[in-house]
Formats: structure tokens, C-alpha cells, sequence
């Protein structure tokens, strides 16, 4: 049985379609990258999973349920606007949410999450003396007290230090580990691409992409160069686009164009220190679907 | 974790939250200050009147009232002034002069006193037209020509202790002359113009134990107007001390993206009924403080007759039907809400049911069996205010009412809570755009 099965869902608000005829398969135990631009459809996905927005047409399964009007105990989720309720004790408040989504007493996987995200010393603090930072921690333990066994977090990783981030990283992994499965979105691709099994991009309310990072690459072939090089990229034979990343140079390779004959017209007209044909980053594969040259985006725009 | 269960968690969470809190407490104390301090000023000036003799001038018209009037005054001082058994002073002295009357520029002579009224040499002075003894017969007292009227001059506002004092004197001073032309002696004044008490008296009832004719007791004002007055007052003031931080709340919650978390775990229904019945926890709460120290107070003062025990079970029921109404609108108002100034602007709104009664209390008071009394009592958004203060008034109302209005509160308490739900759910991830009034209208019919 998979984790998510989601058949036809099309969501809208007025005239705008927030997500339309989506359909997916979240296997258990993986670790599912949503990514897309602002506004694609993303939130309103994951609200709906979790049951605080209704479908207009389609299905969701969780666990081979439809939730319908109730509420599930094993889905922890941790939305993207942050907010606690500032007043109360950081262990009070971790002690109620996790008793309201799990309907048992969770003192000790409180204090144990407390310990493990350092946050010990805090228990009895009023939220608003927290830091950002330590606000989104205590978050990110009221998402996962009591252990859930679907876990569904609404940019994790936004605002936090690359510690605290490491932190919750190895947190999701640990739970990935014992059993959980985790849909997470991110606009920052490194994170998709190091710590999820599947990613699945959504641009105005349509599944644009879906599967493996591998299988996702495999689409667009080996039709990118990396390299670094004093200049020299202005007009190159059969280079579609360059994009300058600083210290190195993607370049797009338009189809049929031989990576040999880029390389022998670079050195001609200048010093190359590194040079390699690979596949398009996700970063590489996210722009080409959403930036500002995408078809999709220039049809929009003379609409 | 069923849905009651995660109804009563939110309720326990939101109820140790309010009473914690120091506004809570805070208003727990003021609130019967605040309420009581119209009876509190009552009190203080009837404990330390104002002593101070007032003077005032009288122009005779006629050339014959104003000794008869000033002999009136004098005697009235004598009966009110001090207090026979203790000598203490009780009312302020009225002193009358007369000014003999200026007819060729009788404006100028006003203005003159008017000017001794400002300076405080007189309090007041009153003019005496020159037919005020046998003025023309007529039933409408606007067309009483000034010759024939006694005009009173005074800087105090329209509710003016003097002007009803000095009513007394001048009206017995004119009758005295009356009587005097007609030939009756002026021994014979006083039996003449001495008036009856009429007294208040409860109707008579039959024992229901024993079947023998109970008869009716002198009523006082506090049995007749205080005692509905005060029951419907505690109301009230319960009611919006419940329901007015409510709205705040949930606006101040939303703002601060408090709810998306819960509403993974709880269902819109879920979180507005646990609100609403941590309010109704708080509001018994503060009956029962309010109630238990009232009776103490009317026991220490040999007064626990004039308690309305009967009433008591209503005024639960009404006091628990208004607040889950006015929260659970409340929590959908400040679920509409995206700034702390729509939160003050709605609240206005919410007031509506419980200023409405307040506004027509004294006709209801007047005539609680009325057509307005009733139809009004049965309006369920003002059923609780209305019907209890009718309960409460000497006479009642009839059995059946009481129960219609019950029917109807319930009916629309259902109603209205489930219609807040259905706002509430939508509203509260609404950022950035206050919801119109048809914007509410929609949510609560469609969901």
C-alpha cells in the first residue's frame, strides 16, 4: 500500500486553479521533494493531503483512507507560515499539540526531541523569548511529536543556520529510517536533490515533473557542459545558453551539437582550466521549466 | 483521539490561558465596580448631600403668589431640612426673595437675573405670569401662554432637583389663594390639599400547601426595578467579557499563523466548539463568583428575600445559549479579520444583541407584558436579555413564554454556531484581504 495516492485532484479559489488534475503516488518510507516556483500549487498540495483544504474533483488517499472531514493521527505537519502560540511554556505547548494529533500523553517524546534539537534548557520558556530559529525547532517537534508515520513539511530549512539545518536534516532521515515517510518542499535544489527519493515539480497547478532525480535527468540526456575558463563564451557553436555560476560556466548544449567542438573553439580563444559533459543540475532542469525564457512562461506572457 | 476529546483538549487549553491571564482577573474585579458604580454614586450622594442653601428669586406677575409661595417654602423646609429624631441636616435650605417685576423691559430684568445666576449669587429664579392663578382651561400645554405660566430659570440641566423642590411651594402658595377667594378657611388648607399614599402592593396568591389567601406585601423599588435591572445587567456584562476578547483572540491568533498547525490536527468544528465552550467555562466561572458573592451580600444585609433563586436555572441556560451565540460569532469575526483595526471594527457588530435589549430595557422594564416586551423577549438573538428581565419583574410572564423563547435560542444557537464554523474554516488561512460582509454571508451558506 502507498503512502499518498492522489487521482485527479484539481483545487480552485475563483477563477484561479491552485492545483489541476494532479495525480500522484507517494510511496511508504520515501522521501518525496515537492518543488516549484512561488504560487505553483505546492501549499495548497500538501493543505489538501492533510485535509484542511477539500478537493474540488479527485481523490486523496492517506494510507489507503479518505480522510474526508476527520482528522489523522499519524500525519505530522509543519506548515510554511510558522506560528505558535507566543504565551504559552515551550514544553506545555509541544505537550498539547502532540496530545491533540495523538490523543495520548507525549511527556516523555517531548522532553527526548527537546534534548536531541538542544532545546532542553528552553522547556519552561514563554515561545516569545525564542529566538527564529529556536521558534522553528520547537515547530518542527510539534510536527513530529508523536512520531508520525506520514510527515509533511512546508519548507523545512527556510531561515534556519546550516547547524540547525543539518540538525533537521538528519532528524528527517532518522525518521525516513525508522519507518516515515516524508513529503517535503524546497525552493533550494541542493536540498532536493541530496535529500530526497523523488521529486515531483508542480508549475501553475500541473505535475510537471515526477520520479527519481536519475529518471528526471535521463529526459533532458547529457546536454549540459561545466567548465571554467577565462571568458571567451560569447557566440559559441552550438551552445544554446550560458550561465555563469561565478567560479564556473553551465552551458547548454542545443541538439546534435558535438561537446568536442565547444571545447576546441574555447581553447582557441581562451585558457580552460576544467571541462566536463554531464547532466542538467535540478536547479538547471527548474529554470528551464519556470524561468523567464520557458515556453510556458512566454506563452503566459502574451496571453 | 475522537472529536470530543480533541474539542475538550482545546477547551482546557484555552480556558488555563484566559484565567491565567491578567486581563482576565483584572476584568474580573473591575467588571462589578464598573457595573454597580451607577448605584455607587446614587449612594455616595445620597450619604453626603449637597448642603449648601440655594437661593432663589421670584418675580410676581399676579402682585399676590409669592408670599403664599415663600409661606409654602418655609414650611417645606421645616418638614424636609433635618431629620426629626437626629437634628442632622438632610436637604439643602431654599431660600426665596422676591424682585418686584419690570414690565416695561421685562427681557433686560431677566437677563439681569439670569447674570445672578451665573455669578452663583442665585441658583435660580422663577417668574410668575400674571394670569398663573386662573390660567385659561387647555390641553395642550404648548399653547399655555407665558402670562399664564410659572417659568423657571435655572444653570442646571434638564433633570433639576431644585426645579422639582420649588414645584411644591409654588403650586401649594397659588391653591392657598384659590381656596382664599373661594372663602375656605385657611385652617381647612391643609386637609384640603394633604394627599394619600398610594402604596405598591404585590397581588394576592393562594398557598399551594396550605390553600389559604397570601396576602399581597408592600413592593419597594429594589424588588421592582433593581433586582430584574441588576440580574440583567450581570448578563450582559458576562456575556461581552466573554465574547469581546474572543474576537481579539482569535484575530491576534490568526495573525500570529497560530491555527494552520492545529487544523492539521483538528477539524475547524473542532477548535471553534473548544473555544466556545472554554468560554462558556469561564463565563459559569464568573457567574458563580458573581452570584455566591451577591447572595453573601444580600444575606449580611438581611436582604436574601429579594434574591431571584427561582431565576437562577434561566439565567444559566440564557447566560450559556448568549455566550456560545456571541463566541462562536465572535471566533468567526476574528477568523475574518486581517488587522488589529478590522478586529475593533467587527466588534461592534457583536455588541448588537446585547446593546439592543440594553437600549429598550426601561420600556420593557415599564411594561414587560406589552406587545414590544414580548415580541422582542422572543426574537432569539434577544431572548436571553429580554425574557429574563421580563421573568424577573413583579407579575412574571405567562408559563409558556419562557419555553417558546428557549426553543428559539436553541435553534438559533445551533444555527449560528454552525455557521461560524463554516466561516471560521475558510477565513482563518485568508491573509491579506478583510472579508466583506457578503464575503461571511457566502462562507457560512456554502462552506
Amino acid at each position: 500500500m502507498d503512502a499518498i495516492e492522489i487521482q485527479g485532484v484539481t483545487k480552485t479559489f475563483g477563477d484561479l486553479a491552485a492545483v489541476d488534475d494532479l495525480s500522484l503516488t507517494v510511496p511508504q518510507g520515501a522521501v518525496y521533494g515537492f518543488i516549484g516556483p512561488n504560487g505553483s500549487g505546492k501549499t495548497t498540495t500538501m493543505r489538501m493531503i492533510v485535509n484542511i483544504f477539500y478537493p474540488d474533483r479527485g481523490t486523496i488517499r492517506v494510507f489507503g483512507q479518505e480522510l474526508r472531514a476527520g482528522r489523522s493521527g499519524e500525519i505530522g505537519y509543519l506548515p510554511e507560515e510558522r506560528g505558535l502560540y507566543r504565551r504559552m511554556e515551550v514544553r506545555s505547548l509541544l505537550q498539547f499539540h502532540g496530545e491533540l494529533r495523538g490523543g495520548r500523553k507525549v511527556t516523555e517524546e517531548v522532553d527526548h526531541w527537546l534534548l536531541r534539537l538542544d532545546l532542553l534548557q528552553c522547556a519552561t520558556q514563554r515561545v516569545e523569548t525564542l529566538s527564529k530559529g529556536m521558534s522553528q525547532k520547537v515547530q518542527f517537534i510539534a510536527a513530529v511529536v508523536p512520531e508520525p508515520k506520514l510527515l509533511i513539511l512546508d519548507e523545512p530549512f527556510t531561515g534556519l543556520d546550516p547547524v540547525s539545518v543539518d540538525v533537521i536534516r538528519t532528524a528527517i532521515l532518522e525518521l525516513r529510517r525508522r519507518g516515515a515517510t516524508v513529503i517535503l518542499s524546497t525552493h533550494d535544489m541542493s536540498v532536493a536533490e541530496s535529500l530526497c527519493d523523488y521529486i515531483l515539480m508542480i508549475h501553475r497547478g500541473r505535475k510537471v515533473l515526477d520520479g527519481t532525480l536519475d529518471s528526471i535527468q535521463q529526459q533532458y540526456g547529457s546536454d549540459t557542459i561545466r567548465v571554467s575558463a577565462a571568458g571567451g563564451f560569447d557566440d559559441l557553436p552550438g551552445v544554446e545558453k550560458v550561465r555563469d555560476l561565478g567560479q564556473v560556466q553551465e552551458l547548454r548544449m542545443a541538439q546534435g551539437c558535438d561537446p568536442q567542438e565547444v571545447l576546441r573553439a574555447l581553447v582557441a580563444r581562451t585558457r580552460v582550466t576544467s571541462f566536463s559533459v554531464t547532466k542538467p543540475s535540478l536547479h538547471d532542469i527548474f529554470v528551464r521549466i519556470a524561468g523567464p525564457e520557458a515556453p510556458e512562461t512566454m506563452e503566459a506572457r502574451h496571453e | 483521539m475522537n472529536r470530543m476529546n480533541r474539542m475538550v483538549l482545546v477547551a482546557k487549553r484555552d480556558y488555563l490561558a484566559a484565567v491565567r491571564s491578567k486581563p482576565f482577573l483584572f476584568g474580573l474585579i473591575m467588571a462589578p465596580i464598573l457595573g454597580s458604580s451607577g448605584f455607587l454614586v446614587i449612594g455616595l450622594t445620597k450619604a453626603k448631600p449637597d448642603l449648601q442653601p440655594r437661593r432663589i428669586a421670584i418675580v410676581d406677575h399676579t402682585g399676590r403668589a409669592a408670599p403664599a409661595i415663600i409661606e409654602a417654602a418655609r414650611a417645606k423646609n421645616g418638614k424636609e431640612m433635618f431629620d426629626r429624631k437626629t437634628g442632622r441636616q438632610l436637604a439643602p435650605g431654599y431660600e426665596l426673595e422676591t424682585v418686584a417685576p419690570d414690565d416695561r423691559d421685562p427681557s433686560a430684568q431677566r437677563l439681569k437675573l439670569s447674570d445672578r445666576v451665573r455669578s452663583r449669587e442665585l441658583f435660580a429664579f422663577i417668574e410668575i405670569g400674571r394670569d398663573a392663578l386662573h390660567p385659561p382651561k387647555s390641553d395642550d400645554d404648548e399653547k399655555i401662554p407665558q402670562s399664564s405660566r410659572v417659568d423657571y430659570y435655572s444653570n442646571a440641566a434638564a433633570i433639576d432637583q431644585t426645579r422639582s423642590w420649588i414645584s411644591g411651594p409654588v403650586n401649594d402658595g397659588l391653591r392657598h389663594i384659590r381656596l382664599a377667594e373661594l372663602g375656605v378657611d385657611s385652617s381647612h388648607f391643609a386637609d384640603v390639599l394633604g394627599s394619600a399614599t398610594v402604596e405598591t402592593m404585590s397581588l394576592i396568591t393562594r398557598s399551594e400547601k396550605t390553600g389559604a389567601i397570601m396576602q399581597g406585601h408592600k413592593k419597594n423599588e429594589i424588588e421592582g426595578f433593581a433586582v430584574p435591572f441588576v440580574l440583567v445587567m450581570l448578563l450582559a456584562m458576562i456575556v461581552l467579557a466573554s465574547s469581546g476578547p474572543m474576537l481579539g483572540g482569535v484575530a491576534e491568533d490568526k495573525m500570529q499563523r497560530v491555527y494552520e498547525m492545529l487544523l492539521a490536527s483538528a477539524t475547524p468544528f473542532e477548535l471553534i466548539m473548544g473555544k466556545v465552550v472554554a468560554a462558556v467555562g469561564l463565563s459559569l466561572s464568573s457567574s458563580v463568583l458573581y452570584v455566591v458573592g451577591g447572595l453573601m451580600v444580600l444575606q449580611a444585609m438581611a436582604m436574601m428575600g429579594l434574591a431571584p433563586l427561582s431565576l437562577l436555572p434561566w439565567f444559566v441556560i440564557y447566560l450559556v445559549a448568549d455566550v456560545m451565540v456571541l463566541c462562536g460569532l465572535a471566533a468567526a469575526l476574528g477568523a475574518a479579520c486581517s488587522s488589529p483595526n478590522d478586529a475593533q471594527h467587527l466588534a461592534m457588530l457583536l455588541f448588537f444583541p446585547v446593546l439592543i435589549p440594553l437600549f429598550v430595557i426601561l420600556p420593557v422594564m415599564q411594561a414587560p407584558n406589552g406587545v414590544l416586551a414580548t415580541v422582542m423577549s422572543l426574537l432569539p438573538p434577544f431572548t436571553p436579555l429580554l425574557m429574563l428581565t421580563r421573568q424577573a419583574m413583579p407579575g412574571g410572564v405567562p408559563w409558556w413564554q419562557p419555553w417558546v423563547g428557549l426553543v428559539g435560542v436553541v435553534v438559533w444557537t445551533v444555527a449560528i454556531t454552525w455557521a461560524a464554523a463554516r466561516i471560521f474554516r475558510i477565513a482563518i488561512l485568508t491573509q491579506g484581504k478583510t472579508a466583506s460582509f457578503g464575503d461571511l454571508f457566502r462562507w457560512a451558506i456554502r462552506g
